[in-house]
């Protein structure tokens, strides 16, 4: 692939800023991780090697506890079963998954359900929330829906801003004066509480995936209207300018003057934009969550283990501060890689960042 | 019985937002409401009969319940502000139409206005309230009663009988905007008789064996002050306090709408001498503050600004409040459990047997094996909890002696769910039939507290190849939703009042069902529709419990309910539409050591320690506990289980 000798430049400039861009390799392993995550936080066994047959339940089907002849015909206690198999002393083996748990499982060690501490025995590294369920995994799947929500997010406001935005600079007249207008009456209605009403009208007997879409839905539906704001204003910046009129002269059509000359030449703009967005979203995700307006329990969310946290604070302070932990590790990364992105494409590289 | 006729009046409120509005308009002067108050007298003799002392029957047995033992403890002095919490400010300080069923209403209505008698705490007997003397007469169905000479409202204007009729007259008219009070006081009174300004007698239209019940539980309604009665009914009282037969009354000056609200002890209460009622209600003034969130109410708790809090759950009373706890250890806080006598309120799963699937009764037979309320109740409550055995636990003989709740058991359920055609699992694990269907259901909910519960029962369900899935609503949307029948399965509690037996017809009578379940012929109708905005929330429609329900609220002998009663517990049971959850059979607080209680702590069928008012604050308890927690001075502590009535 060629690339512009100036994006090379940018990437370049974008490296040399430590902290952006070991901030930016740490959230991409992160984001590796946690979508091979199935495979490190998981009550499934990675691999289970029974009466001389390898069984890897991770992605399959569920094996019921027939399969490796317990008397029950719901899905195996992997961990049970690496016991059974050790105590028997047979050649039958189970590999687990580092956190042996799952996000939904009530595991206590004492058979009562209340929040434990963090025990390195019991393999609950962050200990367990008010149901005994682990929090590390609730936590990791609950950033994993936040981030890829917040990605989702981040795409749809985008192509939603960018093409209205864009429509609108290069356009103007009539058809830029309806959609200000119509934007500022739009951008009048407060998101939160779009948010609420929404939720609280649909029925839950919709799945899971179905209620985050909805939610996506909305949160996208009143939030990409700031973004026009930029494209607009940079499209009428960059439409005068006398490449533009050149293309024009050729004889380039609308298209081919916004996709190749113009958006080109706004976007390093609206990159610097990318990470804050990513922040707001799952700000607004974790918070819709923790006023108890987000995601369906039993879900794993930032938000719902803020609350429980907040509520036990004296007595489970693990609680909150692995939230709060996540939380504002999460941000902090986004948020260094969104400064050291503005800063690689600032073309006055001398200046410094107030 | 209240708190049960408050279910029933919000049901029937919400069921009539759309009936017609009253069209005609009245002039909102004295002496105009009181003409149409005679007129309403005299348009309906049959209702109210006008008679004179004369005309009291000889052979009356008058009783006053006076042997009764004393309630409360004569240690108990009066005096100093009790400080307490609302959840929310109060929406309207009526006593009757929209808005007034709130969770405030206790405090001014059910647990401090006085009635004509009430049923002791102890021993189920009457006690005199409003009332010197009270006599029953079966035969006639009536209830002839003599009410105390010296009974006032807390405006000095004395308690007459005139204050009965007019209770008619306004629980009747259309006026208050409560369809339920116009139903129930339209239909289960059939005439009240004056004899004279403190004589008069109440007919019922059936002498149940609680018909005394009936009459004694009524309270009265002040004629002079609701001298308006207009269409303007629910706006113009929406903020007045009406005048109270009881110890605590709401000044003006303390409501402070959105923030805070205070009862104030009246020093001049005309029964605070006599028996039963002497040594409660001692509290000067009880302070409510709006704190909306519980873990802030605890806060405030621990910080000595709230006097007492409730630490049923679990999570409170052994990890928040633990008897390790500095402030409980060195004796500044007491903890007290007290295991008390009543019928519980049904917490379980509501299953909508008029769904697909839901209808099928195997379906429903096996969920109730797939729901591990046993782990719920061990793991969770702790072993604290007992299993509900059946809907209608807790009213001694009317309670079915033998029936028992089915346990988890994960090889019944798929055996049930096997008979509906669900023998196979897919590759999630959940049941599927022959035609590719999941077996799943939505599990919803209007208490946000409980969505614990709910996950564990999800997660167990999920062993025996049943897919739950959990709705959480918020309480008005929740209930809404039931009582539309939108539900599949649905976690609900009725609150159940002190009451002899249990009732039937509103929970499992077909006419709650549907709007005709059943042809003429007996068969079933299929043209039925769901009859919406009912508590027939299994949607119930059994011919041969009808009859038995019809035959029960018509029956006058409390040996024939009780073998209905069993009878119908156990159909009940068969259908397998509930799935009966925990029972809490005690109350637990945490209290600031200058709140006082009596010796014995509480009373047998008391709902909860504050509900008699029994508990005084100790001033000088207050002063002497906070200077020696400032100076660290340790007290001896005081951890205390009163089981006298545990069963």
């Amino acid at each position: 692939m060629q690339l512009n000798p100036q994006t090379i430049k940018k990437l370049r400039r974008f490296r040399e800023i430590k902290r952006g861009y070991y901030s930016f390799l740490f959230l991409a392993g992160l984001f590796v991780i946690l979508t091979l995550g199935e495979l490190l936080v998981n009550s499934r066994a990675l691999m289970v090697s029974y009466e001389g047959e390898l069984y890897f339940p991770t992605y399959t089907a569920f094996h019921p506890g027939t399969d490796f002849g317990l008397d029950y015909r719901y899905e195996v206690n992997y961990r049970d079963l690496q016991q059974s198999f050790r105590k028997e002393g047979s050649d039958n083996w189970v590999i687990m998954p580092p956190v042996p748990y799952n996000a939904f499982e009530n595991h206590s060690p004492n058979g009562i359900f209340k929040p434990a501490a963090p025990s390195i025995n019991d393999r609950h590294f962050l200990g367990t929330d008010t149901t005994s369920r682990d929090i590390l995994a609730r936590l990791f799947y609950g950033t994993r829906i936040a981030l890829y929500f917040s990605l989702a997010f981040m795409i749809c406001v985008y192509l939603i801003g960018i093409t209205i935005g864009c429509a609108m600079g290069f356009f103007s007249g009539m058809f830029d004066l309806i959609f200000q207008r119509l934007i500022e009456i739009w951008s009048n209605i407060p998101f939160l509480y779009m948010v609420i009403i929404v939720f609280s009208v649909i029925p839950a007997t919709y799945s899971i995936s179905a209620r985050i879409g909805i939610l996506l839905t909305v949160m996208v539906l009143f939030s990409w209207t700031s973004m026009t704001y930029f494209m607009r204003t940079e499209t009428y910046k960059e439409k005068t300018r006398d490449y533009t009129a050149a293309a024009r002269i050729i004889g380039a059509s609308n298209s081919r003057i916004i996709f190749k000359h113009i958006l080109p030449n706004v976007l390093s703009t609206l990159i610097t934009f990318v990470p804050f967005t990513i922040v707001s979203a799952i700000t607004a995700i974790t918070a819709l969550d923790f006023l108890g307006f987000g995601l369906p329990p039993p879900t794993p969310s930032l938000g719902e283990l803020l609350k429980q946290g907040t509520a036990n604070l004296r007595t489970a302070p693990w609680i909150v501060t692995a939230a709060f932990g996540t939380l504002v590790v999460l941000l902090t990364l986004v948020t260094f890689i969104g400064e050291a992105v503005r800063e690689s494409l600032d073309p006055k590289k001398f200046t410094v960042y107030r | 019985m209240k708190k049960l006729l408050v279910l029933w009046s919000l049901v029937l409120l919400l069921a009539g937002c759309d009936s017609d509005q009253p069209t005609e308009t009245t002039v909102t002067l004295d002496n105009t409401a009181t003409a149409e108050v005679n007129q309403h007298y005299a348009d309906h003799p049959n209702l109210f009969t006008f008679a004179s002392v004369s005309d009291l029957p000889e052979d009356l047995k008058w009783e006053d319940g006076m042997p009764l033992p004393d309630i409360g403890s004569p240690k108990a002095t009066k005096g100093g502000t009790e400080y307490s919490r609302l959840a929310d400010f109060p929406r309207t300080l009526r006593l009757v139409g929209p808005d007034s069923n709130g969770s405030f209403r206790p405090y001014i209505l059910d647990d401090v206005v006085m009635q004509l008698a009430h049923r002791h705490p102890d021993n189920f007997e009457f006690y005199p309230g409003l009332a010197t003397a009270w006599a029953v007469d079966r035969k006639n169905k009536t209830v002839f009663v003599r009410l105390d000479p010296n009974a006032t409202w807390s405006d000095g204007v004395p308690v007459t009988a005139d204050d009965f009729l007019f209770m008619f007259f306004f629980f009747r008219s259309s006026y208050i905007v409560a369809p339920w009070y116009n139903n129930w006081y339209g239909t289960q009174y059939t005439n009240i008789t004056r004899y004279d300004s403190h004589t008069f007698s109440i007919t019922v239209p059936e002498a149940k064996p609680d018909m005394a019940a009936r009459v004694l539980e009524l309270h009265p309604v002040p004629q002079h002050f609701y001298k308006e009665l207009s269409n303007n009914f629910v706006d113009f009282y929406q903020w007045k306090f009406q005048p109270t037969t009881g110890a605590y009354v709401i000044k003006d000056k303390d409501i402070k709408k959105g923030r805070s609200i205070a009862l104030t002890r009246l020093d001049s209460w005309w029964a605070k001498d006599k028996k039963f009622w002497r040594n409660r209600f001692n509290a000067d003034r009880v302070q409510f503050n709006v704190i909306r969130d519980t873990p802030k109410v605890f806060e405030a708790f621990k910080r000595g600004d709230i006097d007492q809090f409730g630490l049923n759950l679990a999570e409170y009373w052994y990890e928040k409040l633990p008897d390790s706890d500095d402030d409980v250890r060195n004796g500044y806080i007491h903890k007290t459990t007290f295991y008390n006598q009543r019928p519980r309120p049904t917490y379980g799963l509501w299953i909508n047997s008029a769904r697909p699937l839901l209808d099928m009764r195997a379906i429903r037979v096996g969920i109730n094996y797939a729901i591990n309320w046993q782990l719920v109740i061990d793991s969770y409550f702790r072993g604290d909890n007992t299993r509900m055995k059946t809907s209608s636990d807790g009213y001694g003989d009317f309670s079915h002696p033998t029936l028992e709740a089915r346990p988890f058991d994960i090889n019944k359920a798929q055996e049930y769910f096997a008979q509906a055609g669900f023998a196979n699992r897919g590759p999630d694990g959940i049941l599927v039939n022959g035609e590719g269907y999941r077996l799943s259901f939505t599990l919803s909910t209007g208490y946000e507290a409980f969505k614990d519960v709910l996950t564990i029962l999800k997660e167990e369900a999920l062993k025996a190849g049943l897919e739950v899935r959990i709705e959480v609503l918020d309480s008005t949307a929740g209930w809404k939703k039931v009582q539309e029948k939108k539900h599949d399965i649905h976690f609900v509690a009725f609150a159940v009042g002190l009451e002899m037996y249990p009732r039937f017809w509103e929970t499992y009578h077909s006419d709650n069902a549907y709007d005709s379940a059943f042809l003429d012929n007996g068969e079933i109708n299929p043209e039925r529709r769901l009859n919406t905005q009912t508590n027939n929330l299994e949607v119930i429609a059994i011919p041969e419990l009808d009859s038995l329900i019809n035959q029960y609220r018509r029956s006058e002998s409390k040996q024939e309910m009780i073998a209905l009663a069993h009878q119908m517990t156990q159909i009940h049971h068969d259908h397998a539409s509930f799935s009966p959850g925990f029972v809490q059979d005690y109350y637990r607080l945490g209290y600031w050591r200058w709140v006082k209680y009596p010796d014995s702590f509480n009373h047998k069928h008391s709902s909860g320690a504050g509900q008699l008012y029994v508990h005084w604050i100790d001033r000088s308890g207050k002063e002497e506990t906070q200077s020696k927690r400032e100076s660290g001075q340790s007290l001896p502590a005081q951890i205390r289980v009163f089981d006298q009535f545990k069963l």
